[in-house]
């Protein structure tokens, strides 16, 4: 039976109205990878406080041949349940990278395979600004803090002395 | 305005990922080489994505309006104006490009 209407039609979206679950952001951000050229897209959780925020607004470039270093952020594939996580390397072992959050010390994601790892974080936007802090040279002081558990305790006393420098060069 | 012939052939531009989710198809333009989910996204409702699907680089714009003829209740002649009104759109937005040019 045929069916009755046909009336073609292309709509304009806003991409940041557009509420997708973790499996198709997955999706998408594979195929634009694959392209060579980079996903941004708004982040969503805490896990990376005090560095990347809910909402911040990040960019994930694909790797190419390089693997990533200790102290990049980067968007990878969890084994088991698939889910799409943003987080940091915090040591190299082969090819695997061992990665954990910022934000739960003790709590990491284990030895990640270098083929679960889609691309690195190049840019974090917060209110229309962009945020270099955590992901320039500091990372991988960043990175050796969190793996024996004294990242946030050190954060805590270092961040007035952040806040101050910020707020005097802005 | 881009002239359309019905014999001509069109695939997606390299330029865009589309993807169905969840029944929908959702165009993302690569734009200044970022695919940029916080910027404008396209999506086409169910009788331009029947179009879009059938855009392989292989089918004329003639050949894929008689295919449609045989699944919807219009006239040969009005799907293909409806066709070619989508496809310039399409290309007005480097969305498509004709498969010669690939």
């Amino acid at each position: 039976m045929k069916r009755q209407v046909f009336e073609p039609a292309l709509y304009t979206i806003r991409g940041d109205e557009l509420s997708l679950s973790g499996a198709a952001l997955l999706g998408l951000m594979r195929e634009v990878l694959s392209k060579g050229v980079p996903f941004r897209f708004r982040a969503k959780g805490w896990s990376m406080l005090p560095f990347i925020r809910d909402g911040d607004v990040i960019s994930i470039s694909p790797l190419t041949h390089a693997s990533p270093s200790v102290g990049d952020v980067v968007a990878f594939v969890r084994p088991g349940s698939g889910t799409l996580v943003v987080h940091r390397v915090v040591a190299r072992r082969g090819s695997t990278c061992l990665i954990q959050s910022d934000n739960s010390p003790g709590s990491g994601d284990g030895l990640i395979p270098r083929g679960s790892i889609l691309g690195r974080v190049t840019r974090v936007e917060r209110g229309g600004q962009q945020i270099r802090l955590g992901l320039g040279p500091e990372r991988f002081l960043i990175a050796c803090l969190s793996r024996v558990g004294l990242l946030l305790p050190v954060w805590r006393r270092a961040a007035p002395i952040f806040r101050r420098i910020f707020r005097r060069s802005s | 305005m881009t002239e359309i012939s019905v014999d001509a052939i069109y695939v997606p531009s390299e330029d865009v990922v589309a993807r169905e989710i969840e029944g929908e198809l959702i165009i993302v333009p690569l734009v200044a080489g970022i695919g940029d989910l916080e910027d404008e996204l396209y999506t086409l409702n169910e009788t331009g994505k029947a179009i879009w699907d059938r855009l392989d680089g292989v089918t004329s714009l003639r050949a894929l309006a008689a295919a449609l003829a045989e699944e919807y209740e219009a006239s040969p002649g009005e799907i293909e104006q409806d066709v070619c009104g989508l496809v310039e759109e399409l290309l007005r937005r480097r969305m498509l490009v004709e498969a010669s040019g690939v």
